[in-house]
């Protein structure tokens, strides 16, 4: 009943989502159109555009008609990119996937190991030297600190291609061990970014996490009986201070989504962010309604996901359905 | 059986991997090379009549062929200028009609030969109003085009004109009738052939990955001959500075347009990168809206006013402004004009930058600091105003400042709006705006641009300030009907003449373009109103061939 009861939720918060996007894309203000850069839109073109989607109708009953649409599993046509929604999500979305997937990893090894490490070393020299290094990484703009290791490993050592998701002249499709490497170059800058600063969150949550369990008196009791110390730390101390982990795990996407944006944008990497940002300057409606129906199912999926995680690792959570679960965990 | 450790296993499988990324090469000789342009753009389709997409028109010169084209010297007058491309050669019947004969030797990339049925399936897919192409107001002087033989073709023009042959010629890229006929016109947007075109031009289509790259190779049987560089890709990425980077750190050969001074200067200093500056089409001018605020029926309280709009005009710096913000990248505009148009010409009249005469006139219309604050006013209203600029565009912002001091300077106030790009546009729909830093492009012709843009005609459409000048649209009108090149040069310096005396707006810059184009390729030559246009003849001497100009795929 538990997993019922979130899943209609969840389906209630996309859709709640999904029309205050409509809404909130169509009552902004700017036309439909665009001009080539440097140029002012022809109002001719933009005239006919609202024509042929229908913009002049009535808010309710474009609203009405997309829903209809939506619910044959017709996501509109993109008229900035000239073919179905469908088709360009299509494209986009596995980008987005292994920039996101690539940033969790990182997020999560890395954040996951950093924590560990320092709580292990708590107001010692190497917990003070990375705990200030992930708090100056945490605080950077994330945009910012893309457009500086672009400049700095892209374009003045050259280690690193200068954006794009693979070699074009060699490879335009990923048809090799060669063109793997070759993506996997490519993902590298991105996926630091946004997997640095998740990182170094990840990593002070983590460390102040295990320290609230170092304290506990089944951890005093297992070193009073002698348990090895990497024992304590990974079988008591850590497991206990995963379910905060997990908590981070469901907040993790929205993170990860919103950076993606901007990440995709500076790297032109060609992912489901980029799309949605092109969409939102072009007022192309349908874009920017799909990309923001398929963010919002990922974090709630991502959310879902978590609380059922975190409903394994402590069944109390479960049983306390009526209790927000983060709140527990947190 | 020794266990093994999962380090051997990994080291095991790092040498597998890094042994199947052997690059593939091997082509040499004067046909091999690649070129990669960092594309700030995708299109969104390959058809030629279905979009004005920048990027859609480069691609399209090296798929699809004109009948003929302008020449270096990018004159529209006449067809002195023009060279053959898929017409062999042509002639005039009588006053009002062209007849083309097409080269036999074209084919299609599917074997077929280019036919006079092409251009006429051509001319009437364009003028198509379900197709809603973005050239067919260029071609509504053209009565019909028709097929005398399977070689030639027949344009007939409504009325004879010196821009004939240009409007026969430069607009329309001819298309395979016998692959698109069945297709419904209003399909072709969405059309597969857009995504994978066949064309009669230098290069065939290969390969188009989605918001990444778009290829295209050589088609060596080209009947005007193979092209020396055998790939061409542009690299799509979503701004300038990505672009700009691609080049300067050789992961790309080509960016056509650098657009500040600090990206000259970076490219400049790259040391595999050559500098190649070009005739810019774009002009941009601090647009007055003669009507009031949101209210075309009402004369706009400070720039219906002429003298006002010529005080504001004169206050302005221009070349100074031009000079520190464009660093050689720019020039003031004799007029509404980019220097891609022939018509440029400085000695057209302008109205001087002179301080002292802006606040005599402001002075003598009434518009004088009464209440000491420091900005003039007139019957309790203050001159004061607002600088419509999109937020994309960072020197249209630095140009809003400049022009603020500029204008506070002789008392006037003006107040900057940085809104995002759609905003503006449907502010400018909507007349509600005060002045804006409008950018325009020019194409080849002055006739088209400058008529929709500050005349009558563009009522509704791209005249935004709502600008009209009877004297000016008369001498508009003999310029574009002038018999002779001469004749015409005389009239539109008369025209403009007229308008900058009426000061609609302030001419502020002419951008310049420089391209980056990298070293080793030779014979590179930009024409002003399509860098793309000769690629065909672009080459890279063998000895001067790097690891992706052998590559093999």
């Amino acid at each position: 009943m538990w997993l019922v009861r979130r899943l209609v939720a969840s389906v209630a918060i996309i859709f709640a989502v999904v029309t205050f996007v409509f809404i909130l894309i169509h009552v902004a203000p700017g036309k439909a159109c665009m001009g080539e850069p440097g140029e002012s839109a022809d109002p001719v073109e933009c005239a006919r555009r609202a024509r042929e989607f229908a913009l002049e109708r009535p808010l309710p009953e474009q609203y009405r008609r997309y829903l209809v649409a939506l619910a044959q599993g017709d996501f509109g046509y993109s008229f900035s990119l000239h073919r179905p929604v469908r088709e360009a999500l299509a494209d986009t979305i596995p980008f987005t996937l292994q920039l996101a997937g690539a940033a969790l990893l990182l997020d999560f090894l890395l954040g996951l190991g950093l924590g560990i490490y320092q709580a292990g070393r708590v107001n010692r020299l190497p917990d003070l030297i990375i705990g200030n290094v992930t708090l100056f990484i945490y605080s950077l703009p994330t945009f910012w600190l893309a457009l500086l290791l672009l400049l700095v490993f892209g374009e003045k050592l050259g280690w690193f291609p200068v954006g794009g998701a693979s070699d074009p002249i060699f490879c335009p499709v990923v048809d090799s061990a060669y063109c793997v490497f070759d993506r996997l170059w490519h993902l590298a800058l991105p996926a630091a970014t946004l997997g640095l600063v998740g990182a170094a969150g990840t990593a002070r949550f983590q460390r102040a996490a295990m320290l609230e369990v170092a304290s506990q008196d089944y951890v005093r009791t297992a070193r009073a009986k002698g348990v090895p110390e990497r024992r304590v730390v990974l079988r008591h101390q850590l497991r206990n201070a995963l379910l905060s982990f997990i908590t981070r795990f469901g907040l993790a996407f929205p993170f990860l989504l919103t950076g993606a944006v901007l990440i995709e944008t500076v790297f032109a990497w060609p992912g489901m962010g980029r799309l949605a940002f092109d969409a939102i300057l072009t007022r192309d409606y349908a874009l920017v309604t799909a990309t923001a129906l398929i963010a919002s199912v990922v974090v709630v999926a991502g959310n879902l996901l978590a609380d059922v995680l975190l409903g394994i690792a402590d069944p109390r959570l479960r049983v306390r359905s009526g209790v927000d679960a983060e709140s527990i965990a947190a | 059986m020794p266990r093994r450790s999962p380090f051997a296993f990994i080291v095991i499988l790092a040498v597998v991997t890094i042994a199947g990324c052997e690059r593939r090469g091997g082509c040499t000789g004067q046909y091999c090379g690649t070129l990669v342009n960092a594309a700030v753009a995708e299109p969104p389709t390959l058809l030629p009549p279905s979009t004005d997409n920048v990027v859609a028109g480069d691609v399209g010169e090296q798929l699809f062929l004109k009948l003929a084209d302008v020449g270096m010297s990018v004159n529209t007058i006449g067809d002195e200028d023009f060279q053959p491309l898929l017409a062999q050669r042509w002639e005039w019947d009588g006053p009002l009609t062209l007849v083309f004969h097409l080269d036999p030797r074209a084919r299609w990339q599917d074997g077929q030969p280019v036919t006079a049925a092409d251009v006429e399936f051509t001319f009437n897919a364009y003028t198509d109003s379900t197709l809603g192409s973005p050239f067919r107001p260029k071609l509504r002087r053209i009565a019909s085009v028709t097929q005398r033989d399977a070689s030639t073709a027949v344009f007939r023009f409504h009325d004879r004109y010196p821009e004939m042959f240009y409007d026969a010629v430069y607009h329309m890229r001819i298309l395979p009738a016998h692959l698109l006929r069945s297709v419904p016109r209003d399909q072709w947007k969405t059309a597969p052939f857009g995504r994978q075109p066949i064309g009669d031009g230098p290069y065939r289509f290969v390969g188009w990955q989605a918001a990444q790259s778009l290829e295209l190779g050589a088609d060596s049987t080209f009947f005007l001959g193979r092209p020396a560089i055998r790939r061409l890709i542009w690299r799509f990425t979503p701004n300038l500075q990505v672009a700009v980077q691609q080049v300067i750190a050789d992961q790309a050969d080509v960016r056509e347009q650098l657009v500040t001074p600090d990206n000259v200067a970076r490219a400049r200093a790259a040391p595999q990168l050559a500098v190649y500056p070009f005739r810019g089409s774009i002009y941009t001018s601090l647009t007055f809206n003669l009507r009031a605020n949101g209210d075309t029926s009402k004369p706009h309280p400070i720039f219906a006013d002429r003298d006002v709009r010529r005080a504001l005009t004169m206050a302005v710096d221009r070349a100074s402004l031009v000079k520190s913000t464009l660093d050689g990248l720019g020039k003031v505009p004799p007029g509404p004009m980019s220097s891609l148009l022939g018509i440029w010409d400085p000695e057209i009249r302008q109205l001087p930058y002179d301080t002292a005469q802006a606040a005599r006139i402001l002075n003598a219309h009434g518009w004088r600091d009464h209440d000491g604050d420091g900005i003039r006013d007139k019957n309790g209203q203050p001159l004061a105003f607002h600088i419509l600029v999109p937020t994309t565009s960072v020197l249209r912002r630095q140009y809003a400042r400049l022009l603020q001091e500029q204008f506070r300077a002789i008392g006037v106030q003006a107040d900057i709006d940085e809104l995002e790009f759609s905003v503006v546009n449907e502010r400018l729909g909507s007349g509600k705006f005060d002045t804006s830093i409008l950018s325009r492009a020019n194409d080849p012709s002055p006739g088209s641009g400058i008529t929709q843009i500050w005349t009558r005609a563009g009522f509704g459409g791209s005249n935004f300030g709502r600008y009209s000048n009877a004297e000016f649209e008369r001498l508009v009108d003999l310029a574009i009907a002038a018999p002779t090149r001469e004749r015409a040069r005389a009239l539109w310096r008369a025209a403009m003449a007229t308008i900058n005396a009426d000061a609609p707006g302030i001419f502020l810059y002419s951008l310049e373009n420089v391209a980056a184009v990298h070293k080793r390729f030779d014979n590179v030559q930009i024409r002003p109103d399509s860098w793309a246009a000769l690629l065909r003849t672009w080459r890279i001497p063998p000895d001067r061939l790097i690891d992706r100009d052998r590559v093999e795929r």
